[in-house]
């Protein structure tokens, strides 16, 4: 790694899992995860979506584990648009359909170190209760185009949604040169969230 | 000219009558701060949690401010409405907090109170819902005119914010 004298990009190095997750009604699930990141980023090494495998839960605990690595860098200009992790979550209903069980979205820390973050996952809930039965019957649930839109925040004024489980993540992470640059983002401590 | 980063989420909220809830959401900075990116208001999707009592939004928070002062540091205004089947809306809660000024990720959870009628209003509002709101919400974020007022207090809203801040170590700021 070199030092250059004034920086004019900073790194950021995500290594983690997705370790898994709590849904008490739900079970052999797997998941999707994606990166979503603003006009300023790119990333530089590493994989920006992935599908974890199978899991289900076992007898001693009710909790789903996939251990799914995460290992990917980032570069940037400017911290705006940091990046997100878009997490969803599908497994299969009565009838054997594979169906949404929920979409989630995190930002990246940005402080140096040991984060751990418990992100709720929700489903778009159909307005009509004919919907909802018709939605049971057939294993045609209310789903988003592309789930990329759970990291924004324009136009969810009109969704409804309901949350039913969570999904466990740790990241482990480094940045580079944006002391140089001039951002502060505080004391590198472990935080859970 | 100092930069600050507010990067987090709304996560949700708990402790209300009932909880199909969303919130509107708003920052008011003072007027040496320049937004650079970013929206500084939004509204949230409506949630109905499946178990327990909180209600998650995730909604994503993401500004850039540039600024030439400390005066006005930002101030994030919530206001939580509850919607229910029939899609009417009600308001439930009021509450504000500062955007924290040391940087790092913050857990914040933010209180809220609820404008408080007379008995007469408070009976017709148990009944057909509805009841007194602020017709300047700027009473959200500002202590003028606050001792007019009654309320209530009602449930607590949940903020992962996180700050990032550059330059302000060279003009001497201490944080």
């Amino acid at each position: 790694m070199e030092t250059t004298g004034n920086p004019s990009v900073f790194l950021l190095t995500v290594n983690g899992q997705i370790e898994g997750a709590n849904f008490p009604d739900y079970d052999n699930l797997y998941c999707k995860y994606c990166y979503v990141y603003g006009h300023d980023w790119a990333p530089t090494t590493g994989l920006e979506e992935g599908i974890t495998q199978i899991t289900s839960k076992s007898i001693q605990s009710h909790r789903l584990i996939w251990n799914f690595p995460l290992e990917t860098t980032f570069k940037s200009t400017n911290p705006s648009g940091w990046p997100q992790l878009v997490v969803s979550v599908y497994g299969p209903d009565v009838f054997g359909n594979d169906v949404v069980r929920g979409y989630g979205a995190t930002h990246i820390p940005f402080t140096p170190g040991q984060h751990t973050r418990t992100i709720p996952m929700f489903v778009p809930e159909p307005t009509w209760r004919l919907q909802k039965f018709t939605g049971w019957l057939l294993g045609r649930r209310p789903e988003y185009t592309d789930p990329k839109v759970v990291a924004q925040g324009e136009g969810r004024e009109v969704t409804r949604v309901r949350s039913q489980g969570f999904v466990t993540v740790s990241f482990h992470i480094m940045t580079k040169d944006m002391k140089k640059m001039g951002y502060d983002t505080g004391p590198s401590t472990p935080s859970t969230v | 000219m100092a930069e600050l980063h507010i990067i987090g989420q709304i996560i949700g909220a708990s402790g209300f009558p009932e909880n199909s809830l969303f919130c509107k959401w708003g920052v008011h900075t003072g007027g040496a701060w320049r937004l650079l990116s970013g929206l500084k208001e939004g509204q949230t999707q409506v949630d109905i949690p499946q178990t327990g009592d909180m209600a998650y939004w995730s909604h994503p928070i993401d500004l850039h401010y540039a600024t030439k002062g400390l005066q006005g540091w930002p101030k994030i205004h919530l206001q939580v409405w509850h919607q229910d089947s029939f899609g009417r809306c009600q308001l439930y809660g009021y509450g504000y907090c500062h955007v924290p000024s040391s940087p790092g990720h913050h857990r914040i959870t933010c209180v809220t109170w609820r404008p408080l009628g007379s008995w007469q209003e408070q009976l017709a509002q148990m009944f057909v819902g509805g009841g007194p709101q602020l017709r300047n919400p700027d009473l959200i974020y500002s202590g003028a005119d606050r001792y007019r007022l009654h309320t209530e207090t009602m449930g607590t809203v949940e903020l992962e914010l996180g700050v990032i801040m550059r330059h302000f170590d060279k003009y001497g700021v201490e944080s």
